[in-house]
C-alpha cells in the first residue's frame, strides 16, 4: 500500500470513527431519555392520573433510534455478534489466510449494509413527502420519515466501516476504546 | 386449466376469526365459482401468525408483493387510511357488525376515497369486514352509570380511548389487547374496553366480573385488498370470482361476529360475570360529553380534498335506512358549521 | 425448488457462513435475500422482505426491555450490589462445593420474576456473577454456564413475553399462562441446583472454586446492608408488576432510576461511569436487536418459501399417536433452536401443532409450557444460542471463547431436556396452580 494510499484511507478512517462514535453519543442520551420519559409516564399515570398517551410511540421511536445509532459504533469496534473460532484457528495457522478471508467476511457485511442503505433510501423519499404518521389522530401521533432516514444513515455509515475493515484487514480500528 | 398461485398473507393466528373464515369461507368458496366454468384454478398458500408480515405489516406486505392477498386490519395505519376511521369516529349508532360492515363497503364502492388509499398502497380493494360486534366496558367493580368512570383509569387502544374524552378526570391508558387482563388483575386500570368476544377469549370476566352494556359500536377493522401488480396479471373471471365473494365474506363474518357476540355474552355470564345496561338518556350524555370526533375526521378529510362530510352524511343515512338513529347526530352538527 | 429443500439448504448455507466467521445477523440476513432472488427469481422482492423485516421488528414495545434491565443491571453491577448479594448468598452457600453457582441460580429465579426475558437475565448475570465467580476461583466455562442455563428462567417464570405471545398464538388466557409456568419454572430452578450439586460431588474439576474461610464470614449487621438496597430494588421492580404500577418497561424503568439512585447515594458512580453504562447498554441492545432483527427477516424468508404450510401438510398426512407427536415436536424444537430465536421458532412451530393438540383433547395451557420450554433449550444450544452470544458479548473477555460458553452451558441444556419430559408425561405440573 503506497503511503498516500495510507494516509488518505486514515483521514476517511478518522472521519468515519467520529461519526459514529457521534451517533453512537446521541443515541446513549436516547436511552437516557428512554428511561426518563418512561419514568414521566408512570409518575404522571400513578400520582396524577395523567398519563403520558405517547409513551408507546416514543418508546418504539426511541428503540429504533438506539439500535441503529449505535449499529454503526458496534460495526467499528467490532462487537457484532459472530462466532470466530474457526477464523481464530485459521489465523493462527496461516495469517495471510485468515487476513484475506476476514476481508472477504467484512466485504459481504458491507454489501448487506449497502442493501439496507439501498432499501431504505426510497421509504425515506417516500414517507418525507407523505408526512406519514404512526399512532392515532387526537392521542398521539409522530412522523415516519426520521425512522427510515436514520435506518438509512446507519447502514451507509456500517457499510464504510466495513470497507475500511477491508481496506485495513480489519486490525487497526478495533483497537481503540469505544465511544467515550 | 390454468393454475394461478396465490400467496394470502396476516399477521394475526390462523385461529382468529376473520382467518378462520377466509380458509373455511372465502377460499373454497372462489374455487366453487372458478370449477363451474373450470377454465382457472387457484393455488393458494396461506400464511398466518406472523409467517410473513405482522398485524401491522400487513399493508406494506401487500403493497411489496411479499403477500398477494391480504386481509388489512385498517385501525393500524390511520395516516394512509384515513377514510377507513369512518366507524370508528361515529361511536353510539350501531352495535350490529351486518349493518355497520354493509354500510362502509358500500360507502367505499360509492365514493372512490377509499379505494384511492388503497391504489396509493399498490393495492385493490375488495369489501371491508368488521369483526366486533361493539366495545363495551368491563370493570373490576360494579359501574352503572357515566359518574362510576369518572376519575377512573380505562384501558383501550386506539381510538377508543377518545371516546373517554368527555368523562371527568377519566384517563385512557393504551395497552394491547393481549395486556387488559393483566392490565385489570393488577389495578393497573379500573375499566377495559373490550368487545365480548375478546372478553370471553381472555377469561376477562375472572378479573372484571361487570360489564357495562354501552354499546358504543361496531367498527370496521380488515379489509381484503389484493397487490396491484398481481390483480393486473389476473383473468377478468378471477377477478370476478374475488370481488364477488369478498361481498359474501363481509357478510359472512359479520354473521358469525354477532352470533359469537350473542355467545361470548352468555359464556361471561358463566365465567361469573354481570352485565348492567346503560340507560338511553346515560348513553346520551356520554355522547354528548364527547368531542365531535366525526366532525374531526369528516373535517380532516374535506381539507385533504376528499368528502369527508358527503361521507359522513351518506354514512349515517345508510345505517339510518337500516334502523340505527345515531344518539348524537354526528352528522348534523357538521352541517351547522 | 420444494419448500423443504429451500428450508435445508438456507440452514445449511447459514451454519456453514456462522462457522466460517462471518456476523451471525450477517449472515442470517444475506442467506434471506439470496434465498427469495432465487426462489421467485425477483431482485425487488428480495429488497421488499429487506424493507419490512428491518422496517418493523425494532419498533416493538416490548423490546426496550431489553435496554432498560441491562442497563438496570448494569449499573447496579457498578453500585457494588451484585458483588455485595454474592459475597452474602456465597457465605450462605460456602459449605458446599459450586455453591456460588446455587446462589446465582436462586438469585436468577429471583430475578426472573422481575423480567420478561431471558435476554435480560444472561446480559445482568453475566455481568454481575461471571467475575464473582471468577474471583471465587471457578472454572470459566461453568460460571459462563450457569449464568446460560439460569436465564432460561427468566422466560420461564412469569411475567414471560415468550408466554404471552404463545397465549397470542393459542387464544388462551394470560393470567392462565402466567399461572402455569410458576411451577415448572421454580422445578427448572432446583434441577439446576441439584446438578450443581452433582457435578461437584462428582466432577469437581468442571465446577472449580474455593471455599470461604472462616476469616472471611462476615457479621449480620454487614449482611443486612448488603442485601437491603438489592431487596429494596426487587421489591419495587417486582411490587411495579404485580401490583399493576407499571408494565414490565415501565419496571426496567423504574428499576433504572432507583439504580442510578442507589449508586449515587453510595458514591459508587461518577458522571464518567455513568456515562459508560450507558454506551454499554446501547451496544449491547444494538447488538441483539440486531439479530432479532435478521432471524425475524430470516424467519419470514422461511415463510414465502412456504415451509410452515409443506411442514402442516406432511403433519397432516401421517397419523401419529401422542407419543411420537411429542418426540417430533421436541426434534423439531431443538432442531430450529439451533438456528432460530425463541419467539420465531414459537409462532412457526404453535400454529402446526395446535390442530393435532387441540383435537386430542389436550389443554392449550399445558402445550404452551411445554412449548415455551422447549423452544428455550435453543437459547443454550449452538450455533445461534442468544443467551449464549449475549453473556459472550456482555462479557466482551477474551479469555471467555464462545465455545467456552456453548460448552458450559451444555449440561444445563440437558438438565432442561429432562425437565421438559417430565413436563410432557406429568400435566399436572403445569396445570395443578390453575385448580
Ligand atoms: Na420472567
Ligand atoms: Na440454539
Amino acid at each position: 500500500m503506497s503511503l498516500r494510499r495510507k494516509s488518505v484511507i486514515t483521514l476517511i478512517h478518522k472521519i468515519a470513527s467520529n461519526i459514529a462514535i457521534a451517533a453512537n453519543v446521541v443515541g446513549t442520551f436516547v436511552v437516557v431519555a428512554l428511561i426518563a420519559v418512561v419514568n414521566y409516564d408512570i409518575i404522571a399515570r400513578g400520582i396524577f392520573n395523567k398519563p403520558f398517551l405517547g409513551a408507546v410511540e416514543v418508546v418504539q421511536f426511541s428503540m429504533v433510534l438506539i439500535v441503529f445509532l449505535q449499529l454503526p459504533d458496534v460495526v467499528r469496534v467490532g462487537r457484532l455478534t459472530r462466532s470466530d473460532g474457526f477464523l481464530g484457528l485459521v489465523k493462527q495457522r496461516s495469517p495471510g489466510v485468515g487476513r484475506r478471508m476476514s476481508q472477504i467476511l467484512d466485504l459481504i457485511s458491507g454489501v448487506f449494509m449497502v442493501i439496507i442503505a439501498v432499501a431504505f433510501w426510497p421509504e425515506f423519499l417516500e414517507m418525507w413527502e407523505s408526512q406519514d404518521y404512526f399512532g392515532v389522530p387526537g392521542v398521539f401521533t409522530a412522523p415516519w420519515w426520521p425512522v427510515k432516514l436514520v435506518i438509512f444513515l446507519s447502514a451507509s455509515l456500517c457499510a464504510v466501516h466495513f470497507a475500511l475493515h477491508v481496506l485495513t484487514g480489519g486490525e487497526a480500528p478495533r483497537k481503540q476504546e469505544s465511544g467515550t | 386449466t390454468e393454475t394461478i398461485k396465490a400467496v394470502v398473507i396476516d399477521g394475526y393466528p390462523a385461529r382468529a376469526l376473520w382467518v378462520q373464515e377466509f380458509t373455511n369461507f372465502f377460499i373454497p368458496e372462489v374455487d366453487k365459482r372458478l370449477a363451474e366454468t373450470g377454465n382457472y384454478k387457484m393455488d393458494w398458500q396461506e400464511s398466518y401468525g406472523g409467517t410473513i408480515v405482522k398485524p401491522k405489516g400487513v399493508l406494506e406486505g401487500v403493497k411489496l408483493g411479499l403477500g398477494d392477498i391480504g386481509i388489512v386490519t385498517t385501525i393500524f395505519h390511520n395516516s394512509k387510511l384515513p377514510s377507513q376511521a369512518i366507524s370508528a369516529a361515529t361511536p353510539f349508532v350501531s352495535a350490529d357488525a351486518r349493518a355497520v360492515a354493509k354500510a362502509v363497503d358500500e360507502i367505499a364502492k360509492e365514493f372512490p376515497a377509499m379505494q384511492e388509499e388503497f391504489a396509493e398502497q399498490n393495492q385493490v380493494y375488495l369489501a371491508t369486514g368488521v369483526v366486533l360486534d361493539t366495545y363495551q366496558v368491563f370493570s373490576k367493580e360494579p359501574v352503572n352509570v357515566m359518574a362510576d368512570l369518572e376519575g377512573s383509569k380505562v384501558a383501550g387502544a386506539g381510538m377508543n380511548l377518545r371516546y373517554l374524552e368527555g368523562i371527568e378526570g377519566a384517563a385512557g391508558v393504551r395497552g394491547g389487547l393481549t395486556d387488559f387482563y393483566n392490565m385489570v388483575q393488577t389495578g393497573l386500570v379500573d375499566h377495559a374496553l373490550l368487545w365480548p368476544e375478546a372478553a370471553s377469549t381472555f377469561k376477562i370476566a375472572e378479573v372484571a366480573p361487570y360489564m357495562l352494556r354501552a354499546d358504543l359500536g361496531a367498527v370496521n377493522s380488515k379489509t381484503i385488498t389484493v397487490n396491484k401488480d398481481y390483480w393486473e396479471k389476473l383473468p377478468e373471471e378471477v377477478q370476478g370470482a374475488l370481488l364477488e365473494v369478498a361481498v359474501e365474506y363481509r357478510d359472512h363474518i359479520a354473521g358469525i361476529a354477532m352470533d359469537r357476540a350473542e355467545e361470548s355474552r352468555n359464556a361471561y355470564v358463566e365465567q361469573g360475570g354481570t352485565i348492567v345496561e346503560l340507560s338511553a338518556e346515560q348513553r346520551k350524555a356520554w355522547a354528548d360529553a364527547m368531542p365531535n370526533i366525526a366532525l374531526e375526521w369528516a373535517k380532516g378529510l374535506d381539507d385533504d380534498g376528499q368528502p369527508g362530510t358527503e361521507m359522513l352524511n351518506a354514512y349515517l343515512g345508510k345505517l339510518r335506512a337500516a334502523g340505527f338513529e345515531p344518539v348524537r347526530d354526528w352528522a348534523a352538527e357538521a352541517a351547522t358549521n | 425448488m420444494t419448500p423443504v429443500a429451500i428450508g435445508l439448504l438456507s440452514i445449511l448455507a447459514i451454519i456453514l457462513l456462522i462457522y466460517m466467521g462471518l456476523y451471525i445477523p450477517i449472515a442470517l440476513g444475506v442467506v434471506s435475500f439470496v434465498a427469495i432472488w432465487i426462489m421467485r427469481d425477483s431482485f425487488d422482492l428480495s429488497f421488499a422482505l429487506t424493507k419490512i423485516a428491518i422496517g418493523d421488528s425494532a419498533m416493538e414495545y416490548t423490546f426496550a426491555t431489553i435496554p432498560l434491565f441491562t442497563f438496570m443491571g448494569l449499573i447496579v453491577s457498578k453500585a457494588g450490589l451484585g458483588a455485595d448479594i454474592y459475597s452474602v448468598m456465597n457465605q450462605g452457600c460456602r459449605r458446599v462445593t459450586g455453591g456460588i453457582g446455587m446462589a446465582t441460580v436462586g438469585a436468577n429465579a429471583v430475578f426472573a420474576a422481575v423480567t420478561g426475558s431471558s435476554i435480560a437475565s444472561a446480559s445482568v448475570f453475566s455481568k454481575m456473577a461471571v467475575p464473582e465467580m471468577l474471583r471465587h476461583d471457578y472454572n470459566p466455562r461453568f460460571a459462563v454456564g450457569v449464568v446460560a442455563g439460569s436465564s432460561v428462567l427468566g422466560m420461564i417464570i412469569p411475567p414471560s413475553a415468550m408466554l404471552i405471545i404463545y397465549s397470542f398464538v393459542a387464544e388462551q388466557s394470560v393470567g392462565e399462562m402466567f399461572l402455569a409456568g410458576v411451577v415448572p419454572g421454580l422445578m427448572l430452578a432446583a434441577a439446576y441446583v441439584a446438578a450443581i450439586w452433582f457435578m461437584g460431588r462428582f466432577t469437581p474439576g468442571f465446577v472449580g472454586g474455593r471455599k470461604v474461610e472462616a476469616e472471611d464470614l462476615m457479621p449480620w449487621s454487614e449482611i443486612f446492608v448488603k442485601t437491603l438496597p438489592i431487596m429494596i430494588l426487587i421489591v419495587i421492580v417486582l411490587g411495579g408488576i404485580y401490583t399493576g404500577w407499571t408494565t414490565p418497561v415501565e419496571a426496567g424503568a423504574a428499576g433504572s432510576l432507583i439504580g442510578i439512585i442507589i449508586a449515587a447515594v453510595r458514591r459508587r458512580i461518577n458522571f464518567r461511569s455513568f456515562w459508560e453504562t450507558v454506551i454499554e447498554t446501547g451496544h449491547i441492545t444494538a447488538a441483539i436487536l440486531f439479530l432479532i432483527t435478521a432471524a425475524s427477516m430470516y424467519a419470514r424468508m422461511l415463510g414465502i418459501a412456504g415451509l410452515p404450510n409443506e411442514l402442516q401438510n406432511i403433519l397432516a398426512t401421517i397419523d401419529f399417536d401422542f407419543f411420537w407427536i411429542m418426540v417430533l415436536l421436541v426434534a423439531l424444537m431443538l432442531f430450529l433452536g439451533t438456528i432460530l430465536d425463541t419467539a420465531s421458532i414459537i409462532l412457526i412451530v404453535v400454529p402446526l401443532f395446535l390442530p393435532l393438540i387441540d383435537s386430542m383433547g389436550l389443554s392449550l395451557v399445558w402445550f404452551g409450557i411445554v412449548a415455551v420450554v422447549a423452544a428455550e433449550i435453543g437459547l443454550l444450544t449452538p450455533p445461534l444460542g442468544l443467551s449464549c452470544f449475549i453473556i459472550k458479548a456482555t462479557l466482551d473477555d477474551d479469555r471467555i471463547t464462545l465455545k467456552d460458553v456453548f460448552l458450559g452451558a451444555l449440561p444445563f441444556a440437558f438438565v432442561m431436556l429432562l425437565v421438559l419430559i417430565l413436563l410432557i408425561r406429568f400435566p399436572a405440573l403445569s396445570l395443578a396452580i390453575l385448580n
